[in-house]
């Protein structure tokens, strides 16, 4: 059908290339891609491309716009370069999660700019009964992707299932599930020993059918933590009414104007629990559904993570909390992301950290769709 | 139609020609957060209401320390993505230096035409209309589908010349140091009835120069160079140093858009270049300015945006800015 396979790197997991590259027996595609002295993205792919099947392989993390705009004039270079089909391999989708309210004191991401200053403008406007408009990006990547050139796109754990919708051109989402669940089942000691003595835990709603799925394949109890966000007046009420409940706890931390607060579902008391989630970002979250995991008093935390972003001083801290609370028995990260400085830091840091392999997943994804098979298979057994 | 004002927007590269350019209009700015998460996701946040209203956002092609040329261009993006999406009237690009201007033609085998891409980009984002000024290739006009006004530095050029030297004198000549920019120099040398001279250079890398020679008479004469930008000023500095060794009395140098990368201004300083007078379609440092006062010349050209922005608004005809500098 169409013409021979090529892979073409950006610059943001030149591992995950190689590997990848080595899994499917050919060559990286050699392009030259360079700054100018102004900043601007400089990009030339230096073996012929012409009507070939171009596999253009770009996480979307680090600098994300820097690699963002370099993986579109990628696109962009192949196109012109005459070739038959660019398919988009991002094993981990860029602002696939669609911001809620910019900035808030905890949880959400900080600024790296003038954050304050901002912090208290935003305050102002927030009272001032006019709500803010924030942008929804998903849809803006989307078609910026298909202007670009891209005719395919392969990711991996996207965030929103319904981001694949933004779309016009087709979307495959890869799930790591065979690849973290064949972990859990053959690595983890305790899993082997006892299946009732494990719990698979979701730290927030959103990840809940993503982990009752993992639980449910491996026949193991599961658990959520439901974090809430209500207006202060409020709260009082709410606290008494859940002193009456013993069986939920509350963790709570005020805002300006919020209160947030977590309870957990489930039982844990004494059991293993192994949290599940898509990705970790500044990692408050995880280290409060850690925190509230330890208060519950389960016996072990093992937490499975498919993208470890770890941004700002996210490592710095979960070294931190974990060194002061002892929290976390292992973390199983997938190197959708390039973790090896991650890896490194933990390591130093005291934390058991595990990185498995998703180049499997993908290069056989890339195979099946060069030749056109169907990959459905991979959504259940994954690739040995 | 119902009546729908003018509304401003900016993005963080330049934020002292967006006050210039409000001031100038005489109105508020809008509201609006463009944020840099710590995963270095971009979230733009609109605080005031522009339904239905003209909305301009400005923002150049820059790169800064800590966000760079990509980060602007995607700032610039979402921005008019997320001023569609809050159902303005109308979006329009005012970008005074280009993103990847330089970028217009397929130069070596496989390379890609980014300033092309820039303008599918931009239109696929949900951009109506697009200002700039002095293009590096006017041609970039063709790669959008939507109307472009490119904008002439020139009038406020021929009025700094004729503010600060005598043109009568004659003893003062335009320079253009590559042959690309003798169109330019040779419009402007026109207008200000003076001669003008070419530098003609073969380049062999990117950025660096290698081998001038001198085309016309400069000896005991004042040069002005021209150009439409400066980047690492490595060829003004080697222009003014080649006019110097054929008998010019001094040199200064005039140009549209400094991106002035790698420590240019200390290039500047210690060269042949008397000045170096630029436009501030790019900001420059509040340091730099202090450190470099000898140096450097600023020319504001706020008015003629703002005019365009005020005519564009109100429909009226553009084409009086080409020639005249607004008031």
């Amino acid at each position: 059908m169409s013409g021979d396979l090529v892979v073409v790197g950006g610059t943001s997991h030149p591992d995950l290339v190689t590997a990848i590259c080595e899994k499917l027996n050919i060559k990286q595609t050699t392009s030259s891609i360079k700054n100018f002295a102004n900043g601007e993205t400089s990009i030339q792919i230096l073996e012929s491309v012409r009507e070939k099947d171009v596999f253009v392989i770009q996480s979307g993390c680090g600098h994300v716009n820097d690699n963002l705009m370099q993986l579109l004039i990628l696109i962009s270079s192949c196109k012109i370069a005459s070739c038959n089909r660019i398919t988009v391999v991002i094993p981990y989708f860029c602002y696939s999660r669609q911001a809620d309210i910019p900035f808030q004191s905890k949880g959400a991401p900080k600024l790296l700019n003038d954050g304050k200053k901002a912090n208290e403008n935003f305050q102002d406007f927030d009272n001032s009964g006019n709500k803010l408009f924030v942008s929804q990006n998903g849809t803006l990547i989307a078609n910026l992707l298909t202007t670009a050139g891209a005719d395919h796109v392969i990711t991996m754990d996207l965030h929103d299932p319904q981001f694949q919708g933004f779309f016009n051109i087709p979307v495959d989402n890869l799930y790591s599930r065979p690849i973290l669940e064949d972990y859990i089942k053959w690595e983890i000691e305790d899993y082997k020993v006892d299946l009732d003595s494990c719990v698979i835990v979701s730290p927030d709603a959103g990840g809940a059918k993503r982990a009752t799925k993992i639980a449910d394949s491996l026949g193991v109890p599961f658990a959520m933590i439901h974090k809430e966000k209500k207006m202060r007046a409020t709260a009082d009420e709410n606290n008494l009414e859940t002193s009456k409940v013993p069986s939920m706890q509350r963790a709570d931390s005020y805002t300006s104007k919020f209160i947030t607060t977590t309870m957990l579902v489930g039982d844990v008391n004494n059991k293993i629990c192994i949290m599940i989630d898509d990705l970790v970002d500044t990692g408050y979250t995880m280290l409060r559904a850690a925190k509230l995991l330890k208060q519950q008093k389960c016996k072990k935390l093992i937490i499975v993570i498919t993208h470890g972003i770890f941004s700002g001083d996210a490592i710095e801290r979960i070294i931190e909390a974990n060194k002061q609370h002892n929290l976390i028995e292992k973390l199983i990260l997938t190197n959708t992301i390039p973790q090896t400085e991650h890896l490194k830091q933990f390591t130093e840091g005291g934390i058991d950290c595990k990185i498995l392999d998703v180049s499997t997943i993908l290069s056989e994804a890339i195979r099946r769709i060069h030749n056109g098979e169907s990959i459905s298979s991979l959504f259940e057994r994954g690739w040995h | 139609m119902s009546s729908n004002s003018i509304k401003v927007l900016a993005g963080n590269s330049h934020p002292e020609l967006t006050n210039k350019i409000i001031e100038k209009l005489g109105i508020d700015k809008t509201n609006v957060f463009v944020q840099n998460y710590t995963n270095r996701e971009t979230c733009v946040a609109i605080a005031d209401n522009i339904r239905d209203e003209d909305v301009y956002i400005i923002q150049t092609g820059i790169d800064h320390e800590d966000l760079n040329i990509n980060d602007y261009l995607m700032e610039l993006m979402i921005m008019v993505h997320c001023c569609k999406t809050a159902s303005v009237r109308k979006v329009t690009c005012v970008i005074p230096n280009f993103f990847y201007a330089r970028q217009d033609r397929k130069d070596k085998s496989r390379s890609p035409i980014t300033a092309k891409l820039v303008a599918n980009l931009l239109t696929t984002a949900g951009c109506d209309h697009v200002i700039t000024m002095d293009l590096h290739a006017s041609q970039i006009q063709g790669f959008f589908s939507i109307p472009v006004d490119n904008l002439y530095a020139e009038p406020s050029t021929l009025k700094y010349i004729k503010d600060n030297y005598d043109v009568n004198q004659k003893d003062l000549i335009l320079v253009s140091p590559d042959a690309g920019g003798a169109k330019r120099v040779a419009s402007l040398a026109d207008k200000l009835d003076l001669q003008f001279a070419l530098l003609h250079k073969e380049r062999a890398v990117a950025n660096e120069v290698s081998r001038m020679v001198l085309v016309g008479d400069v000896k005991g004469k004042n040069c002005i160079l021209i150009d439409d930008m400066a980047d690492t000023c490595g060829t003004l500095c080697k222009a003014a140093e080649i006019l110097k060794e054929n008998g010019a009395k001094q040199t200064i140098a005039m140009v549209t858009h400094a991106i002035l990368s790698n420590n240019a201004l200390e290039r500047v300083k210690n060269s042949e270049l008397k000045k170096l007078v630029f436009t501030n379609t790019n900001p420059i440092s509040e340091q730099d300015k202090q450190n470099y006062k000898e140096c450097i010349d600023v020319i504001d050209i706020s008015g003629t945006l703002a005019e365009a922005i005020r005519r564009l608004h109100n429909g009226e005809s553009i084409s009086y800015l080409f020639t005249h500098v607004p008031l």
